[in-house]
């Protein structure tokens, strides 16, 4: 009876004798397990059992199954190219290799002699080492062996491919295939549990596959847009027939090709260069309103896309807030997911790009738009903590951007409603908190969507000095002591406040122009899940806000009153002394 | 201990191809009875669509080229002939000390004979006829590429024969001492 460790050795050489097997097989006709085997200078540990270095293959290929189970492993030749192809011929089996340790029949009369000197595992692995030896030779010289060196030593690929299966079990082949092949069986090793038994099922003649150069006509990318002739500094993709199967990442797709990771792309086109030409505080520039519409692409296509309306995603985080975004756009397709990450490529294509917002139609975008929120950003708050390469800006920095983007921000279709993601995104908060809620990484801080002709806008909770994109310090700088309080303003509270109060007085038109500016640039940001302490904190703050507004308007009515009377008086005045002096004239 | 003997089929062939052949023979038989650790190296014929496998041993090749050429030099002064080529295994055993030396004594368990019949190319005939001389050139080549043919159909069953034997016989193959050296003590006769 054999020892314990007798029976661990002999299991233990069975079990490594299918594994080395296995590698060989596949080493010898599989090319890039061939091809991408490294070739040690000095072999393993286990690349050292039965001696023969063969190299490591990766991980995951072995043989999982238990000591008895068989290992079976077909080599395919399998047909490239148009899979759908009904006249293309199917993969077939050119090799099927089996090895597995049978154990003895219980019905054999003679059985084999095991000496119990514990030499009995050393004669098994010795023959095992011949065994894989001619194991090993005998793959070289199969007909499968030409193929698999045709397909190695190429660079052009070929109209067929060699794969594999390893299984413990396979149906065995019918008789009319048995009839295609031939068959060679190793003489068995005798073991401590039986017989190891190597053999192979082969076709002995290739020639009916026609084995030639591959040609599958180069692949058409179907949505390519645009060229690197066109903007050299976008990066071309790099493999072009991957991009055939699959959207093309780094693009936006025309129509027709949408993709469910982002968003409709159709939101920045509703950014229109000149929205609110007629706006007194609107300039010509439309630069940063087309890259804030380029800003939000990018961003969303880090998100889910969701076409809720705006209603349902007060109160959401920021990111739902950009779902919100595509009601903006007519079309309801999502844009296509862009890389994440910034990119001077993207940068420098947003901000070349001419602004144009039609409605329902995705437009052909810059194909790398990895960040083009960080790449458009307004230089970033003091606040900010992110290591943004964008994000380095002074408050003194942050105000000038704050007054371009402000005016250029007037510049927005009246009927865009923009909503300040706020939500406690306190890493979008390192992003300057101008409309660059759709930082590369953080949250958004700004959706948008089509509502109403009012503009309102939250500014990012914990930086002080922005305030709202439409701060012109020179037209009102009386209004610089507000903003603090402003940017903490529900505008839609503001707005609602306000209203009330103008109504009752009678003003002109300039006045009310004014008015209309003031309450924009004091408008406070959309709370939104800021719970209900915060609200009523914001609530406090907006009646403050609007009684200060009220006093001041009052103040200047008065003062207008004030001048008003005195011009008269000094009317009355003159006239009283002119009637005076033709008295005196008279006398 | 018995002394395994195989007698590989005879293989007809010309001087050009005495390389190639014995190369690939000699090679396929180490690589089975060099049980050393060993990186195994493909190599295909030159003239022949058939991959052998080489133990990567500096020590081995030159001695199997040293020896091929010994055979060559043999067969240029001995054209148109039939010959063996024997490779030998055997162990060292009984190292006698006698008055004039050590006796080493060699116990042979395996040779291989590989039967060669080396034939020289036929001198094409003179003919005044240009055409009967073309096509007499046309049937020589033709001639010749069957020959190839006929050549590296029969090496390749030489080889499946040294497959086949190594498998059948083991028994006879003495113990492994040492996985660091690579083969078992071997000689290559070749004829004088």
């Amino acid at each position: 009876m054999a020892t314990p460790s007798e029976s661990d050795r002999t299991e233990q050489i069975i079990t490594l004798f299918l594994h080395k097997a296995l590698h060989a097989v596949l080493a010898s006709r599989i090319p890039h397990l061939h091809l991408s085997a490294p070739r040690p200078a000095s072999a393993s540990a286990r690349d050292r059992w039965f001696h023969l270095a063969l190299g490591d293959l990766p991980a995951q290929i072995g043989h999982h199954g238990a000591v008895m189970d068989p290992l079976v492993v077909d080599i395919l030749l399998t047909p490239r190219g148009d899979t759908d192809d009904p006249t293309g011929s199917p993969e077939a089996v050119v090799e099927r290799w089996t090895a597995q340790c049978v154990p003895p029949s219980p019905w054999s009369a003679a059985a084999p002699h095991h000496p119990h000197d514990g030499s009995w595992h050393r004669k098994t692995y010795k023959k095992s080492i011949i065994l894989l030896r001619s194991l090993y030779a005998l793959l070289r010289l199969l007909p499968a062996h030409r193929i698999f060196r045709l397909l190695c030593s190429s660079s052009q690929p070929y109209n067929y491919d060699l794969s594999y299966r390893i299984s413990s079990f396979v149906a065995p082949f019918s008789r009319a295939e048995e009839a295609e092949l031939k068959q060679y069986s190793f003489a068995p090793v005798e073991t401590l549990f039986g017989q190891l038994v190597v053999s192979v099922q082969h076709r002995p003649s290739l020639a009916n596959f026609n084995l030639e150069v591959s040609s599958i006509p180069p692949m058409i990318i179907t949505d390519y847009v645009g060229s690197p002739a066109a903007d050299p500094m976008r990066p071309f993709p790099s493999s072009l027939p991957e991009r055939v199967s699959r959207p093309i990442m780094h693009q936006y797709p025309p129509t027709g090709i949408r993709t469910s990771a982002a968003p409709s792309f159709d939101r920045p086109h509703s950014w229109n260069s000149t929205p609110l030409a007629h706006h007194p505080l609107s300039s010509a520039s439309g630069a940063p309103v087309s890259e804030i519409g380029f800003l939000l692409p990018d961003h969303y296509g880090h998100l889910v896309p969701n076409q809720r309306p705006m209603g349902e995603r007060k109160g959401s985080s920021g990111y739902n807030e950009l779902k919100l975004s595509p009601p903006l756009s007519t079309s309801a397709s999502p844009s296509p997911p862009t890389r994440g990450g910034d990119s001077p490529q993207s940068r420098f294509h947003l901000e070349t790009a001419p602004v144009s917002i039609p409605t329902g139609k995705s437009q052909h975008r810059s194909p790398n738009l990895s960040d083009p929120f960080k790449s458009l950003l307004p230089p970033p708050s003091p606040r900010s903590t992110r290591a943004d390469p964008y994000c380095q800006e002074s408050p003194l920095r942050s105000r000038s951007f704050r007054k371009s983007e402000g005016s250029n921000l007037g510049d927005v279709c009246s009927n865009v409603h923009i909503y300040a993601a706020h939500k406690g995104h306190k890493d979008g908060r390192d992003d300057s908190g101008r409309f660059s809620a759709l930082s590369s990484g953080g949250s958004p801080r700004y959706g948008f969507s089509r509502s109403s002709s009012r503009l309102s806008i939250q500014d990012d909770l914990d930086d002080g000095d922005f305030s709202y994109p439409f701060a012109v310090d020179d037209v009102d700088t009386s209004d610089s002591q507000a903003r603090s309080f402003d940017g903490k303003e529900a505008p839609e509270d503001t707005l609602s406040h306000k209203s009330p109060e103008y109504g009752s007085s009678h003003k002109s038109q300039e006045a009310e122009v004014g008015i209309l500016v003031h309450m924009l640039k004091t408008a406070a940001p959309l709370r939104q899940g800021q719970g209900s302490l915060l609200s009523s904190e914001s609530n406090a703050e907006v009646s403050m806000s609007s009684s200060v507004m009220s006093r001041k308007t009052c103040d200047a009515l008065e003062e207008l009153q004030s001048y008003k009377e005195l011009k008269n008086l000094l009317l009355s005045k003159s006239k009283s002394g002119s009637l005076d002096s033709v008295k005196q004239r008279r006398e | 201990m018995n002394c395994e003997t195989c007698q590989l089929k005879e293989l007809v062939l010309e001087p050009p191809e005495i390389r190639e052949v014995l190369r690939c023979i000699l090679h396929t038989i180490l690589f089975h009875r060099a049980l050393g650790l060993v990186r195994p190296k493909d190599v295909e014929c030159e003239l022949f669509d058939i991959t052998y496998v080489q133990c990567e041993d500096h020590e081995l090749e030159k001695k199997i080229d040293e020896k091929i050429n010994q055979f060559i030099g043999w067969v240029e002064k001995h054209p148109n002939r039939k010959s063996q080529v024997c490779i030998s295994f055997y162990e060292v055993k009984n190292k006698h000390a006698t008055w004039f030396g050590n006796k080493i004594e060699r116990f042979y368990w395996e040779q291989w004979y590989i039967n060669l019949h080396i034939i020289s190319p036929k001198p094409h005939g003179k003919s005044h006829n240009t055409k009967a001389h073309v096509v007499t050139g046309e049937n020589a080549f033709e001639g010749s590429n069957s020959r190839c043919a006929a050549l590296e159909s029969s090496l390749r069953e030489v080889l499946f024969q040294i497959i086949k034997f190594v498998n059948e016989k083991k028994d006879h193959i003495p113990p492994l001492q040492n996985s660091e050296i690579v083969s078992f003590p071997y000689e290559i006769s070749t004829p004088r």
